[in-house]
């Protein structure tokens, strides 16, 4: 029923300064880790038995740092999501260096892993350090060229406009990456997000290094170096080698429902999907009247979930999405993407928005944000970089509030 | 009591500078009198609305009566009303006492005289009201009250060696206060037969009972299903009621003479019922009405603009019902190419304007933008003919004017010797002319200079506050309209005017306020997709400029399973922010641009 599978991985040896995804530090040794891979597993089971996971393509395990799990824990996970979906093509796997041990690599591989992405950020041992990131650029690259010695795809992420970063070291930390022969590279400019370690560091900072001039002009630094090496650009924030595109991301932008389990994943799913996840956990709330699309967030504690890993027993949080409102969101996902907007996606929009479609995509043209390309209306460079200005006039079409609740 | 005996009756006020402690002190009594139970006590109780709480200070009066069994064995009613402390509302205070035969005249024992306690003790007295003076926070160790109190003889001319010593918040001496005004205060006059001639003091508008009127009777009695008739107004109704607040609305059988308290109207219309009207019977009444009050004249106006232009009509709406108890508000209609259709809106002072705005964004939900404040210029044209020009736009051009004049303050400021100094600077700066320094005290000297209006409702309050650690207080009166050579500074976003960014200013500031308005204009506005160039002119030229970059990057890059409802909730709240945004040709312009010219720091 879902087209993705999602899989949380809530451990960190560290935290790093700037991340406040859901995530604890955790030492190697805790026996709690151990038993969440057990809990997910049992989940997974669980809603394979549902006919949830029926007919999905791609799935994900992701963190946190699914590598601290250890090649036993984490071998035995991506096993357990191949018998539970035997039709996944695509199965990646987030990664940080210094928990990337071959052990590891050889474990995800043997398990069918077909994917693994690692979390490099920059190739610069002062940068690295200012992130509060675990290993050095030799790590980095060592253990990434094992990935890619392994003959898994690699993907790797970096991380622009950090603090002490100049033009050198991020062309650099682009060049190292290249000459690694990854055939894959996600870009983001850091967001200093709010109560993280770097946004005390620097609360009374203006920051210049962050500033939105240095985030542009690296981010087009880094578009025309990747291109440059063919890696093409297919997403704000990701490019590929051709064939090389994450499937599983994909999904997100393109309105596929998935499913997340583990603390803090997300699910998106049909309302079919929904109310068949509600025969096996009832204390989740009825959809409302309309809904044709369910958002799930899991707050259910990486404890709890380890001691009581029932579907029955989850906590949530959710969302009930109308036809209007998941068609504005896959407009404004769509826009994210160098394919631009889907004509069916388009037409269907058409039908539920009428003429005020055409007049915001009117104006999104003139404003130089969108551009005709291919016979899809795609993203400009400014609509890349500013990409919220697109986004939101994309999203107002829904109008109305978003449904909500939790259990 | 309805009968002709008021002897038990008190009528009072309490008058003080801001923030000497009225409305703690009418908290103490409201507790000592048990109209109010201790556990229900709440800080500020007359305070009645929010923005007079969060900001501490009494805009509206307030009357509330109280019983006090008094050490000589009788019960009394006091009718207490509560009045403001800041300059703006000193048409409030003498609303208020024209309601009474007494008045608390509070001094902080620590800050002494200060030019409201003059402005207030003089306007009580010319009211022929007997005064009871408190010295007030005396449980503070800084608390100096034998100066306070020679000070209140020095300088205010009152006897003061029976001045009641208070502390507001411990409540030490309050009972002495109340006995105080049994004594002091005179019971009021009038017969109890007489044809009805009550006072209108105040009133507001219920959505069910329509206006409801609080008054002062000074004749008669009135009782519920009464005709009545407002005599100015010439309008009948059947009072649908009559009752008193103690504070919280009781009806009773009747008001009758010497007594304050509420009739209820049933009139729809918040236009029919005007403050300072007198109330009697329709078929039976007084002989003449009573004097009324002056009307307040406004000071200061500025545009108010819906965000939303659709508003205009509710706009009008809230307006018309706010002035039922703030008579003081005037408007006319005005129009501007950048924002559309509003209100010119006269105003007391800067801090009514604040408090006119924030009610109607928060009393009738209307988001509004208020444009530069200006005051009433008298415009010669070369043709002899005088306009008076209260907005910028109305200004005829250069070549058609042969002067300007502008209405001029005489201002009092109270501030100890140290800071005198400091104060002639800030005159100076603000075109101010010293006329004289008298020593009031070794501490305090009152200094009077003339100052032009438009100075003063810029930054001259929180200037001088600030150059005197606080230790200024300021009174000023209207003196008379002089010639100054003034002129029209615009300003162009994109190379547009923007009229409702204009505004007048002395011909020697201009460059600096251009400049500081340019910079500061560059602050305020956001980002946008384009380079905003922002020009200051006069006439064709231009003096200033300044730019607002283009936004170079605004996307968030992560976006997978889980950030996609985050994002969205950012985006909806990037949105929020717009709506607050007022769009100028192309550019997107957030309310408080069109205020900046009070955030100028031009020196």
């Amino acid at each position: 029923m879902v087209s993705a599978l999602y899989l949380h991985i809530p451990f960190c040896a560290r935290k790093c300064a700037y991340c406040d995804f859901p995530s604890w530090a955790t030492p190697a040794a805790d026996p709690l880790m151990a038993a969440y891979a057990r809990a997910l597993e049992a989940q997974l089971a669980e809603a394979a038995a549902l006919g949830l996971v029926e007919g999905c393509e791609t799935a994900y395990v992701g963190g946190g740092t699914p590598t601290l799990l250890g090649e036993k824990d984490l071998g035995s996970l991506v096993s357990a999501v191949r018998s539970a979906a035997p039709g996944i093509t695509e199965l990646s796997c987030e990664a940080n260096p210094d928990s990337l041990a071959d052990g590891v690599i050889d474990a995800l591989r043997a398990a069918g892993a077909t994917r693994l992405s690692v979390g490099v950020q920059s190739l610069d041992d002062g940068e690295l350090a200012e992130l509060g990131r675990l290993h050095d650029a030799a790590c980095a690259r060592d253990r990434v060229a094992a990935a890619v010695g392994s003959g898994l795809d690699v993907s790797v992420d970096l991380m622009c406009a950090t603090p002490g970063q100049t033009d050198g070291g991020w062309h650099r930390t682009l060049e190292g990456a290249l000459a690694l022969g990854v055939g894959h590279v996600s870009v983001y400019p850091l967001q200093i997000e709010e109560g993280t370690a770097l946004d005390r560091r620097y609360a009374d900072d203006p920051c210049p290094w962050n500033s939105d001039e240095v985030q542009a002009a690296r981010m087009s630094d880094a578009q025309a170096m990747l291109e440059g090496s063919g890696l093409a650009r297919y997403e704000v924030a990701s490019y590929a080698a051709a064939g090389k595109r994450c499937r599983h991301n994909m999904a997100y932008w393109t309105g596929a429902s998935y499913l997340g389990l583990g603390t803090g994943a997300s699910s998106m799913l049909s309302l079919n999907g929904y109310l068949r996840l509600c025969d096996a956990a009832p204390q989740l709330p009825k959809p409302p009247e309309g809904t044709v699309r369910a958002r799930l967030t899991v707050t259910t504690g990486r404890r709890a979930l380890a001691a009581d890993p029932r579907l029955a027993a989850l906590s949530a949080s959710l969302e009930f999405l109308t036809g209007a409102q998941a068609a504005a969101e896959d407009l404004m996902l769509g826009a994210r993407l160098v394919d631009g907007l889907d004509p069916a996606l388009v037409s269907r929009a058409r039908g539920l928005f009428g003429a005020r479609l055409d007049d915001t995509l009117a104006d999104l043209l003139s404003r130089g944000l969108l551009a005709e390309r291919g016979g899809r209306l795609a993203p400009t460079k400014s609509g890349w970089l500013l990409g919220n200005e697109l986004y939101g006039a994309l999203w107002d079409l829904a109008r109305g509030e978003v449904a909500t609740a939790s259990c | 009591m309805s009968t002709n005996d008021t002897s038990h009756i008190r009528n009072f006020s309490i008058v003080a500078h801001i923030d000497h402690g009225k409305s703690t002190i009418s908290d103490r009594i409201l507790e000592l009198t048990h109209t109010v139970e201790e556990r229900d006590m709440e800080a500020q109780l007359l305070d009645t609305m929010d923005i007079e709480r969060e900001r501490g200070i009494t805009i509206k009066s307030n009357a509330v009566r109280v019983t006090y069994d008094a050490d000589d064995g009788e019960t009394y009613q006091f009718n207490l009303i509560d009045t403001p402390g800041h300059v703006d509302f000193t048409y409030e205070v003498s609303r208020s006492l024209a309601a009474c035969e007494g008045a608390v005249l509070v001094v902080d024992a620590t800050q002494g005289v200060e030019a409201q306690t003059v402005s207030n003790a003089n306007l009580a007295m010319n009211a022929d009201l007997d005064i009871v003076p408190a010295i007030n926070k005396i449980d503070l160790p800084s608390a100096e009250p034998e100066r306070v109190r020679q000070e209140i003889e020095d300088e205010l001319a009152i006897p003061a060696e029976d001045a009641v010593c208070v502390s507001g918040k411990t409540g030490e001496g309050i009972h002495d206060l109340l006995e105080a005004i049994v004594f002091l205060v005179s019971p009021p006059k009038g017969a109890y037969d007489a044809p009805l001639k009550a006072l209108i003091l105040d009133s507001y508008f219920d959505e069910y009972r329509g206006v409801v009127a609080t008054v002062r009777v000074f004749d008669g009695h009135v009782r519920k299903g009464d005709r009545l008739a407002m005599m100015q107004a010439g309008i009948s109704f059947l009072a649908d009621g009559v009752g008193v607040k103690r504070p919280a609305e009781q009806l009773v059988d009747e008001l009758a003479v010497g007594e304050v308290g509420f009739v209820v109207t049933g009139l729809k219309d918040p236009e029919a019922v005007r403050v300072g009207d007198t109330l009697t019977y329709q078929a039976n009444p007084c002989d003449e009405a009573l004097p009324g009050y002056r009307e307040a004249k406004p000071m200061v106006y500025t545009g108010i603009f819906p965000i939303d232009n659709k508003d205009y009509e509710n706009l009008r709406d809230a307006l018309e019902k706010l002035r039922v108890n703030d008579p003081s508000l005037t408007w006319s209609p005005e129009t501007s190419v950048a924002l559309g259709f509003g209100f010119r809106v006269g105003f007391l002072g800067l801090l009514h304007m604040e408090v006119v705005k924030e009610r109607l964004e928060r009393e009738f939900g209307l988001g509004l933008i208020a444009t530069s404040p200006s005051v009433d210029y008298h415009v010669y044209r070369t043709d002899g003919e005088m306009l008076e020009v209260r907005s910028p736009q109305d200004l005829p051009d250069a070549t058609r004017i042969e002067r300007i004049e502008e209405p001029y303050l005489k201002a009092k400021v109270i501030v100890p010797p140290e800071y005198t100094g400091a104060v002639m600077q800030l005159a100076i700066e603000h075109r101010g002319i010293t006329q004289d320094m008298v020593y009031l005290s070794e501490k305090s000297v009152e200094m009077h200079f003339d100052v032009p209006l438009a100075e003063l409702i810029l930054d001259f309050f929180d200037q001088l506050k600030s150059r005197t650690k606080g230790y200024a207080s300021l009174d000023y009166e209207f003196s008379d309209y002089r010639a100054s050579d003034l002129v029209k500074l615009d300003i162009l976003l994109s190379g547009d005017e923007v009229d409702a960014l204009s505004f007048i200013v002395h011909r020697d500031k201009a460059y600096a306020m251009a400049r500081g308005l340019c910079d500061k204009l560059k602050e305020i506005i956001p980002r946008q997709q384009f380079e905003v160039p922002i020009q200051g002119a006069i006439g064709n030229k231009i003096i200033a400029r300044s730019t607002v970059k283009a936004v170079r990057k605004d996307v968030l890059a992560k976006c997978y399973g889980g950030d996609i409802s985050r994002k969205r909730k950012l985006l909806e709240k990037q949105k929020e922010g717009k709506k607050r945004m007022k769009q100028i040709g192309s550019v997107e312009v957030p309310q408080e641009a069109f205020l900046a010219v009070l955030k100028v720091d031009d020196q």
